[in-house]
């Protein structure tokens, strides 16, 4: 020992004693026995060290990396759930002299804004806090403008004292003259201003959209009364340019006055919010005239006037403020009765004051709401959740605008002052409810749950909800272990218990070999072959459960009494095996051939028809039971493997002692052995259970692949596996969808690794009994 | 009753290969053309694909309530290869003699009688006999110029257009870094311009080929259509009604090796499923390659150099779900961190010039192998150390005694012997790799790659590149072609390939094992 501890740079020897021993004891040799010199010695430990550390540098490495791969599924998820935050960057005072702030546009860098008011527009640089300059609305004249609404993105509706009204249209010129600078210049542009009001008096509220229809206007001209005027450009090539003007006006029997209006951005329909509280929806009619819908109450309390009505992107939801402070979001809906009627789909979180202020998102179904005390919600349609609450100003907020990429807000309070709040909120929407509860989406009639990632339009809500692709995948899991559970039970109990131990050396590498067919294969096998021949003979596959075993015992009993001794004496016990082949080829044919006679006579000559006639239900070709069948194909080897491992490790001497106790090996089977194994039994389905619940390629090739929720055999599913092998390549990196789809793999892993560990422990809790027996 | 369940799972597994033996291997015999004279007069000639009953007929009636589905090729003409006749609506069927089946580069095949054969315009041949052999005799010469024109593209201008590409990102490259960018650039630029005269000669010289393309044959399809197809579209001319059995083994023959050896046509429907082999061959090597070691480590590290606890034993059981966690896990954590994340950054760091198009930061066969590695570890590990396991403690100790340290004992003593389980583990993981098509759709197989990953441009093996597989050929050709019907012979040879490698594999791993326990208990000490 005294030679080694001088060797040098042999720190590493000691703790070689130690850790080397493996409980067998100090093993290092006495230097006499080696004829080695020091120096090699010397060598050899270093490098014994060296292997140590690089083995255990190694190994951990390899543990870590697999670590490594829930931490990064997790940090991928985890965004998602991150609650929303905002930042209050900017606040500075406008020009007192400018007038009263009425609207606010944003360019999508957050750089600047313009902001119009009851003389003019100011441009603001929201980055230094200063107005780079000053402008007057081209064309109005001498006149001031009283009103000012959102007419779409960077677009306004300006309603002067005159009684005209006029479109502006703020723009954003941006360009980059030094290398990486970006210049943002912004500039107004405004339209010939048209007479709404022929009486003169001012335009206090007014609205427009611009589109096929050319321009459409609305404005209240009396507490009661709308005017909508239609502005038409002739397309004609002969007197181009002329325009066509037509004007509605309308008295609505409304008890109070007319306090709010929007349009939808096709023009064709108008909303106006009564000072009692109700929703008036009016038709427009190619015509240009307008026709009231329907009348309702939107305000929960009595005496809340509507002071804030706006579409979410899409025109499919209405955002309802009142002065109580309550926001409610409304669809079109169908009735009992067939009718399109507005419904309440949400009640969002309400402010403490009156609402003021509304500005949609432009990307997608979120919104904010500003109120009288200056408080800001960030708020999501579809999940009707209020997502944040960003304090800013600190009067009532007059105008309120959401910048183009939904990362910042502009508003403007009574006072004058400009607020720039930064908002980092990048999945808005995605939250709980709306992964794993019903949501009442757009264009539905009810709460649902609904998978639909991608949609055709930009103003397509996504729906995200994980819930069908889970039931996707325990449905296609049941079918599986239906088919899956009692065929590999069964036939791994024959195998250990009764089978010629000759034959078992046959029949377990064909097991594994059954174990190793990629999934590829099946689900090609189970969608271009399986599929259209069970389309075929469905009948006959539901028969075949029942004639097969009736034609096994059949088979046996004729092999116990009519078989001549001779031949039974030839074939071993254990060998049936040998008989039962023919004999179940036999019942496959009958039972198709009894399929198709049972179609003839009791389903009317086609069991499709049948089946949607008598059952209510559709038939998919590529269907729940083909996958079923296939999956459980791929998940009989496991569960037979693993069967067949715990039955054949019963300690011997159980069976032995029962047989000697005069019971036959049947009874032995069922009573000895299956309880004693049951442990391994229950692992070896868990762990099948998660083998199927992870297949991919067979579900994504075997079924139809559509989201829906239905028990039925013949439907089709989408699986939470498939999902993620067809829409991941697609998904835009960091995306919400991306990140859904990760959510779908954790959940995926989730299931499969508790699903195992449990297997695990029972399995090691079972070793732990068979060797106590 | 139980050795019914037995029986069941193995007529599953035998029916399931011999189907996919007799569809797969079926595939390139050349059946014989039958010509159908219908009541209606129409005369329809194919191939013979199936024969089922009508559906929603009664079965009752004998005879007359089957139809047969006949491929009847010539796409371009009919609009679909396949057609189904009811067997009553024929009133004769006959094999034509001069009925011949051409393999064409484009629209599928074509079934047909031979019109005449012309050169330039001027008929060299006529009539079906003459006509065929003046084919056959001209076309080793079609193809010769083909191969030649193809050698060019992808040889001479494929090289020109390399250099070009490289030559544009180093200009990129510059402009990046802004160092004497303008000097520089200019003699790139001339170099540029250089490869461009340089593809000018080369392209006049294909044109130059291309003339030499002169040969026409005329043909007449069933219902008197006729069709006159360019030699050099012509791949294959076969008469099956006059051909023999030994004539048809060899034709047997020169399709299957194409199908081995050939690059795809067709969108993957016809030709061969070389680069999707290679692509799978390269895959799994370069799998293997990586998950040897650290599989083979780790196990080292767990069993030998690892104190035994509940820790090790946790991560144990951890290791041992791992394998049971779906691949697609393992394909998701893939994308995230091998692509985005690794890919991501090595773009950024080394290849900036190409931004924003990826150059490791998309799928590729780097990143595939890596996926596959991680998904293969456990089996690799679990394999090792159970080898590790059945080593007889008096060997290590022998060895321990005699004065080896650890690392020497483990080297030699313990190495060796765990080596065949090591095999087991490895040959297993292959297979499994082999088979496993879903991590690989995410990340990084395609289904038709422009180059292999491995091809004569320095670095020589491009890692970054996209890649074709056997498994994803499978699931592509089968469910996204839109010409199932005809492609579906095609996907049960390829089925047939993969399962060959497959179960090869497998049974490779468990013969290892096999004699491994013999060994084992033979030599317990």
């Amino acid at each position: 020992m005294s030679q080694i501890s001088e060797a040098p740079g042999n720190h590493g020897s000691l703790e070689n004693d130690n850790a080397g021993g493996e409980g067998s004891g100090p093993l290092l040799p006495p230097p006499s026995v080696i004829n080695l010199t020091e120096k090699s010695l010397a060598i050899r430990l270093r490098r014994d060290a060296l292997a140590r550390h690089t083995v255990t540098f190694g190994g951990m490495a390899v543990i870590c990396s697999i670590l490594a791969i829930l931490f990064v599924i997790v940090a991928e998820v985890y965004p998602l759930f991150k609650k929303p935050t905002s930042r209050h960057l900017l606040a500075f005072n406008l020009p007192k002299d400018a007038g009263k702030p009425l609207a606010t546009a944003v360019d999508e860098y957050r750089e600047t804004a313009v902001i119009f008011t009851t003389s003019g527009a100011l441009m603001a640089d929201l980055k230094k806090g200063t107005i780079i300059k000053r402008a007057s609305i081209p064309g109005i004249g001498g006149t001031s403008v009283v009103s000012a609404s959102s007419s779409g993105k960077d677009s306004f509706i300006l309603g002067l004292a005159n009684g005209r009204a006029v479109t502006v249209r703020a723009q954003f010129n941006v360009s980059y003259p030094q290398d990486g600078q970006r210049k943002v210049e912004p500039e107004i542009d405004a339209g010939e201003p048209v007479v709404v009001d022929e009486s003169g008096a001012p335009l206090n509220l007014t609205h427009s959209v611009e589109g096929e229809r050319g321009l459409v206007i609305v404005a209240a001209t009396g507490p009661d009364e709308l005017t909508l005027l239609t502005v038409k450009k002739s397309k004609s090539l002969v007197d181009d340019g002329k325009t066509q003007t037509v004007a509605t006006r309308l008295s609505i029997p409304i008890e109070g006055v007319i306090s709010e209006l929007e349009l939808d951005s096709r023009g064709e329909e108008a909303l106006a919010g009564t000072s009692k509280g109700e929703v008036v929806r009016l038709n427009i009619g190619d015509d240009g005239s307008l026709q009231i819908a329907e009348m309702i109450k939107a305000v929960s309390s009595q005496n809340a006037r509507i002071t804030v009505l706006g579409n979410l992107l899409g025109d499919r939801t209405l955002i309802v403020g009142d002065s109580n402070g309550g926001v409610s979001s409304w669809q079109i809906v169908k009735d009992k009765s067939n009718q399109l009627r507005l419904a309440k789909i949400h009640d969002f979180t309400p402010h403490s004051r009156a609402v003021t202020a509304f500005s949609p998102s432009l990307r997608n179904k979120g919104f904010v709401t500003a109120d009288e005390s200056g408080e800001v919600f960030v708020r999501y349609g579809t999940s009707g959740e209020t997502l944040l609450r960003a304090d800013s100003a600190q009067g009532p907020v007059v105008t309120l605008t959401m910048a183009p990429k939904s990362d910042g807000i502009v508003c403007v309070d009574e006072k004058g002052s400009l607020h720039h709040i930064e908002v980092v909120n990048p999945h808005p929407e995605i939250t709980i409810a709306t992964l794993f509860k019903k949501m009442w989406y757009e264009g539905y009639e009810k709460p649902e749950y609904v998978w639909q990632s991608t949609g055709g339009t930009d103003d397509f809500e996504p729906k995200l909800s994980l819930v069908p692709l889970i039931f996707g995948t325990l449905k296609g899991t049941l079918y599986a272990m239906l088919f899956a559970i009692p065929l590999s039970l069964l036939a791994a109990l024959y195998t250990s218990q009764f089978m010629h131990p000759s034959v078992r050396s046959f029949v377990k590498p064909a097991v594994e070999v059954m174990a190793a067919l990629p999934s590829v294969v099946l689900g090609f096998i189970a969608g271009l072959w399986l599929a259209p021949i069970m389309e075929k003979a469905t009948p006959g596959f539901f028969l075949l459960p029942i004639v097969a075993p009736a034609m096994i015992l059949a088979a046996a009993f004729a092999w116990k009494t009519l078989a001549p001794l001779r031949l039974r004496s030839r074939i071993m016990s254990g060998m049936e095996i040998v008989i039962l082949v023919p004999t179940l080829i036999a019942a496959g044919i009958l039972s198709f051939w009894m399929g198709g006679l049972l179609e003839w006579s009791f389903l009317g000559g086609d069991y499709r028809q049948w089946v949607r006639e008598a059952m209510g239900l559709t038939y998919d070709q590529r269907n729940s039971l083909v996958v079923g069948l296939a999956m459980g194909f791929a998940v009989i080897p496991i569960i037979f493997t693993i069967t067949e491992d715990s039955l054949a490790n019963i300690p011997p001497h159980l069976r032995a002692g029962s047989l000697a106790l005069g019971a036959t090996p049947w009874q032995t089977a069922i009573r000895v052995i299956l309880p004693a194994a049951s442990p391994g039994i229950f692992s070896a389905i868990m762990i099948g259970f998660g083998r199927a619940v992870g297949e991919t390629m067979i579900v994504l090739m075997a079924t139809g692949n559509t989201p829906v929720m239905d028990w039925s055999v013949f439907n089709g599913f989408r699986a939470l596996s498939a999902n993620i092998a067809v829409e991941l390549p697609e998904a835009p990196e960091q995306g919400t969808l991306y990140r859904v789809l990760f959510l779908a793999a954790l959940l995926l892993f989730m299931m499969t690794f508790f699903v195992n560990t449990l297997a695990e422990i029972v399995r090691l809790r079972l070793r732990k009994r068979y060797s106590s027996l | 009753m139980t050795g019914g369940a037995l029986a069941f799972c193995l007529i599953m597994v035998t029916g399931l290969v011999a189907l996919i033996m007799a569809n797969g291997l079926g595939f390139f015999w050349p059946g014989d053309i039958y010509r159908f004279t219908l009541k209606d007069g129409r005369e329809i000639a194919g191939q013979l694909v199936e024969r089922e009953q009508i559906p929603g007929s009664d079965t009752n009636v004998p005879g007359g309530l089957f139809r047969i589905k006949v491929k009847q090729a010539n796409r371009d003409l009919y609009g679909t290869d396949f057609v189904w006749i009811d067997e009553s609506a024929i009133t004769k069927k006959d094999k034509p003699a001069d009925a011949i089946l051409i393999h064409r580069r484009e629209w599928g095949d074509f079934i047909g009688v031979i019109v005449e054969v012309t050169d330039a315009g001027k008929s060299v041949a006529k009539g079906p006999q003459e006509g065929l052999k003046f084919l056959k005799s001209l076309l080793p010469q079609a193809d010769a110029t083909l191969a030649a024109i193809y050698a060019i593209e992808k040889g001479d201008i494929g090289q020109i257009n390399y250099r070009q590409d490289a030559l544009r990102l180093e200009i990129k490259k510059l402009e990046i870094k802004g160092e004497g960018a303008r000097f520089k650039k200019a003699g790139i630029e001339a170099q540029i311009a250089e490869l461009g005269k340089q593809y000018a000669i080369q392209s006049a010289r294909i044109d130059e080929l291309k003339k030499k393309q002169t040969a026409n044959v005329k043909l007449t399809a069933a219902g008197g259509v006729e069709k006159e197809l360019p030699l050099q579209t012509v791949v294959r001319v076969i008469s099956p009604n006059t051909e023999g059995v030994i004539g048809k083994t060899l034709i047997y023959m020169e399709r299957l090796w194409e199908f081995l050896s050939g690059d795809p046509r067709e969108a993957n429907t016809e030709g061969g499923v070389f680069p999707a082999i290679f692509g799978t061959v390269m895959l799994v090597l370069i799998m293997s390659v990586i998950v040897t070691p650290f599989g083979v480590v780790a196990a080292f590290y767990l069993r030998e150099y690892a104190k035994q606890g509940t820790l090790v034993s946790i991560v144990r059981i951890a290791v041992n779900n791992l394998a049971g966690v779906p691949s697609i896990v393992f394909g998701v954590f893939g994308v995230g961190f091998f692509i985005y994340f690794v890919g991501g950054g090595l773009d950024r760091m080394f290849f900036p010039e190409r931004l924003p198009a990826p150059t490791f930061g998309t799928g590729g066969i780097l990143w595939a192998s890596l996926t596959l590695a991680l998904l293969t570890l456990p089996v690799v590990i679990v394999s090792t150390e159970e080898g590790l396991a059945q080593i007889p403690k008096g060997l290590r100790e022998a060895s321990l005694a005699l004065g080896a340290t650890k690392f020497e004992t483990t080297w030699r003593v313990a190495l060796p012997a765990a080596l065949p389980s090591i095999m087991t583990g490895l040959i297993l993981a292959m297979a499994r790799a082999a088979g496993e098509v879903a991590p690989l759709m995410i990340t990084g197989v395609v289904k038709l790659a422009p180059a292999l990953p491995l091809d004569g441009y320095w670095p020589f093996v491009h890692l970054e590149r996209k890649f074709m597989h056997l498994g994803f050929h499978i699931y592509d050709v089968g469910f996204q072609s839109p010409n199932v019907d005809a492609a579906r012979p095609m996907v049960y040879t390829t089925t047939l390939l993969l399962l060959l490698i497959v179960v090869f594999l497998t049974l490779g791993a468990i013969m290892t094992r096999n004699r491994l326990r013999k060994k084992f208990a033979g030599s317990a000490v």
